[in-house]
């Protein structure tokens, strides 16, 4: 947000873009399509099932061109421009191709007050790319964000829309850095809120014992 | 009944409906963006804010509680609400910014608002002049912005299809194009992508914005942020007159606006009605105006040694009759046409009639599989019922073939259509017997046969009725001014302008681009006339007038009467 302050311009997409996904890939399996047909009974109306079917298609495909939207379009009966204004809406609906991981480095108020742009200055060094940018083994993406909504742990950062590493310190992120390049993803921590102070002995730091308990939906098939 | 009180004056209403469009449709006006009758109400401008508030019921009584001078007590809603989505409600007080600085400061401060991230480019806008953003910020808006920082700069020039150019910047995002797709034309071809500060109205990838009807997203946008490809750049609203009338690409005679600049039709917007089309006009019907402005004839001519020359009326008149003259009437074949107002056929079936010819018949125009179900139609001329309403049917064309060749028919009089090109003749066979022609445009194919080749005034330039295929009578009044004097339309041009250019008093009239052409309920009588046939009227009005009383088809149907919006006659064969 801080560079769209300074500099704000909303770029046109293009309008006429080349597929990238190839023809011969580009559906969904039986087993995927009875499951959007469940979606859809959820809703009054299948437009209502747009953006579970659209998670779907992104876990599926690792991102959402034109020609996803169109097919997710089509699966649920409902206009590919309605689609596609959903798909723009969410930033968290990946319209280019990512990194395997995606860490989103928030960098609002108080993670920035928190060392947030250290963090992620940090991270840019250590994977030689800018915000923004993926690395050319294309295992990471690195990207600036709003708010995640868990400033009492600041900074934070999100790994691919799915957990969260809280305080983070170099060493935490040299630490993920690693684990992330064997495959493997950070835990999912409960965060505690005020009142629950007392219960865990003063220590509301999340460094504290994860829990199952808060598992905060949608969870990417792969951090399962 | 249920009665509402706003800014302290009672009405009374029926039914349940919206506060907006009640105070609209009582003269009451409150600002508003994103609301329009036809579409769905999302609500989302803000603009149109008012304070709500109903009588205090006590629980006890279930009656109104009163004051101490008997008042009803009026618990006011705590926030301003929006009157375009509010159901009225008996007991109901209303504020507007009339009554109420809150909705003053609340309309005002939503202007702010609207405007952070406006270009204000009005002075390059087309929509400036016309604009509702620029109106109501001048009336309720505040007199400047407290925004220091950086425009959003958003994609401009954008084509979104062949007809639709965006200006992103401009958008308020009331999301009338995109209803307007969903919920009218049901393309959906467009959506609002992006969030917050950076969303706008576009196409999704791949998709062209080739809806028949998107231009009518074009009047729908309350700012400049749809324009018209076609009409970009052309003229100011303020430079241009705008004659209600109706357009005639093909029979649904859809209600329009001719824009005029210096005697040229600059485009053509729609009108509304709700008999006939709505609120809506085909894109088709928007850039059907090149035939009133190009290839235009210069005056009437008459054929000497082979060719065309330039007479003077009286002598093309005089050629005509003097072609006519010598020949039975009954070998004279009367083509009237589906392009032609009721009151120009009718005086061609009387002057026939008064030459012992047959009826007129008329060429039809259809073009199977053009019409869509809604406002276009197969047919591709205006006027097809008015003419059967007058008894002028469609021509047999091998019937008539046959008798051209059997030399029975002697002269054609062709009434503004063009025998030739359509291919009821080839030239050849024509090429040996008078063709008396009255004609739009130069292209005309029947023009090269022509003996004496009469220009007639378009529907922008003539005084009026058309019938459309559901049988609605509507008038068109004159848009531009043709070269030669006509009280009746000097009069109905005067009356028929919104505005006062064009007189030949005011400082913006121009003869530039006029026309030498009359309409032919002048030119007939004159031909008639010298047939020694007088066909002679006050003007069209009294043709019309004489029409509705004497044929039962078109009963009811005189100029006061169809007014701006037209009359519905009975069908044709009903008891009337
Ligand atoms: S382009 Fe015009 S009609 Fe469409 S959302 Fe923007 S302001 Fe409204
Ligand atoms: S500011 Fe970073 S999580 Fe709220
Ligand atoms: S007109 Fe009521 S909110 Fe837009």
């Amino acid at each position: 947000m801080a560079d769209f302050i300074k500099k704000p311009v909303v770029p046109l997409p293009e309008l006429h873009p080349e597929p990238q996904i190839p023809a011969d890939q580009l559906f969904f399996t039986e087993e995927e399509k009875a499951k959007i047909a469940r979606f859809k009974e959820q809703y009054l109306e299948p437009a209502g099932a747009v953006m579970k079917t659209l998670w779907l298609a992104q876990e599926k495909f690792g991102f959402l061109p034109p020609e996803v939207l169109q097919l997710v379009a089509d699966e649920l009966g409902i206009p590919y421009a309605q689609v596609y204004g959903v798909a723009t809406f969410y930033t968290q609906y990946y319209k280019e191709k990512k990194g395997k991981y995606v860490l989103d480095v928030c960098t609002c108020f108080t993670c920035q007050v928190c060392g947030g742009y250290d963090i992620l200055h940090y991270l840019e060094e250590k994977l030689g790319i800018h915000k923004g940018e993926t690395t050319p083994d294309g295992l990471f993406t690195l990207q600036e964000v709003e708010c995640l909504g868990a400033c009492g742990s600041a900074p934070v950062l999100q790994v691919s829309n799915g957990p969260y590493v809280h305080n983070l310190t170099p060493e935490k992120v040299d630490q993920l850095l690693e684990d992330l390049k064997q495959g493997k993803l950070p835990p999912f921590v409960s965060l505690t809120l005020p009142q629950d102070e007392a219960e865990l002995g003063g220590n509301r730091r999340s460094d504290a014992e994860a829990v199952e308990s808060y598992r905060t939906p949608p969870i990417a098939h792969h951090t399962r | 009944m249920p009665r509402i009180t706003i800014d302290g004056t009672v009405y009374e209403f029926e039914g349940r409906p919206k506060l907006l469009q009640f105070c609209l449709d009582h003269g009451i006006e409150l600002p508003h963006f994103c609301y329009h009758p036809a579409l769905s109400i999302p609500a989302n401008c803000r603009q149109c804010l008012v304070e709500v508030g109903m009588p205090v019921i006590d629980r006890e009584t279930g009656k109104p509680k009163r004051d101490e001078n008997g008042q009803p007590v009026i618990q006011f809603m705590p926030k301003l609400q929006t009157s375009c989505s509010l159901d009225m409600a008996d007991g109901m007080v209303v504020k507007t910014h009339r009554t109420s600085e809150k909705v003053a400061r609340a309309q005002r401060d939503n202007l702010e608002f609207l405007l952070i991230n406006h270009p204000l480019d009005c002075p390059i806008c087309d929509q400036a002049g016309k604009c509702p953003l620029q109106i109501q910020a001048y009336k309720y808006g505040p007199e400047g912005s407290r925004f220091e920082f950086l425009k959003v700069h958003k994609p401009k020039r954008v084509k979104l299809g062949p007809r639709v150019m965006l200006d992103a910047e401009r958008c308020i995002n009331c999301t009338r194009c995109v209803r307007f797709t969903d919920e009218i034309s049901k393309s959906h071809q467009l959506t609002i992508i992006e969030r917050g500060v950076k969303n706008y109205p576009i196409t999704p990838p791949g998709v062209e914005f080739d809806d028949p009807y998107s231009m009518n997203v074009i009047d729908l946008c309350p700012v400049g942020a749809l324009t018209s490809i076609d009409a970009r750049f052309k003229a100011r609203p303020w430079e241009m007159s705008a004659t209600p009338s109706i357009t005639i690409t093909n029979a649904k005679g859809s209600n329009c606006y001719y824009w005029v600049r210096d005697n040229l039709i600059v485009e053509i917007t729609a009108r509304a009605n709700a008999a006939v089309n709505g609120y809506w006009l085909p894109d088709e019907d928007r850039l059907d105006y090149h035939r009133f402005n190009e290839n235009r004839p210069d005056g009437p001519e008459v054929r000497r040694d082979g060719r065309l020359v330039r007479v003077s009326w009286e002598e093309a008149y005089d050629r005509a009759v003097e072609l006519l003259a010598g020949i039975d009437g009954r070998r004279i074949l009367f083509l009237g046409s589906a392009y032609a107002t009721v009151e120009d056929n009718y005086l061609l079936k009387r002057l026939a009639e008064a030459l012992g010819a047959d009826t007129p018949v008329y060429i039809p125009h259809i073009e199977p599989g053009h019409g869509d179900g809604w406002l276009r139609t197969d047919d591709r001329t205006p006027n097809a019922q008015g003419c059967q309403r007058l008894g002028i049917l469609p021509v047999d064309e091998a019937l008539v073939r046959s008798r051209l060749e059997s030399g029975e028919i002697q002269a054609i009089y062709v009434l503004e259509d063009d025998p030739v090109g359509s291919g009821l003749f080839t030239a050849e066979a024509l090429a040996d017997i008078p063709v008396i022609l009255h004609y739009y445009n130069t292209t005309n194919q029947t023009l090269v046969v022509a003996d004496v080749a009469l220009p007639a005034a378009t529907v922008v330039e003539t005084v009026g009725t058309y019938v459309n295929c559901d049988g609605h009578a509507q008038r068109v009044r004159p848009a531009k001014a043709i070269r030669t004097v006509n009280r009746v339309l000097m009069q109905e041009i005067g009356k028929s302008r919104l505005d006062q250019h064009g007189t030949p008093y005011d400082r913006w009239y121009n003869e530039k681009h006029q026309v030498d052409c009359k309409p032919s309920w002048e030119i007939l009588p004159e031909v008639a006339e010298r047939l020694g046939h007088p066909l002679r009227y006050k003007g069209p009005k009294y043709i019309m007038q004489e029409i509705a009383e004497t044929i039962p088809a078109f009963a009811g149907a005189t100029y006061e009467a169809m007014g701006l919006e037209g009359v519905r006659l009975a069908e044709i064969g009903a008891e009337v």
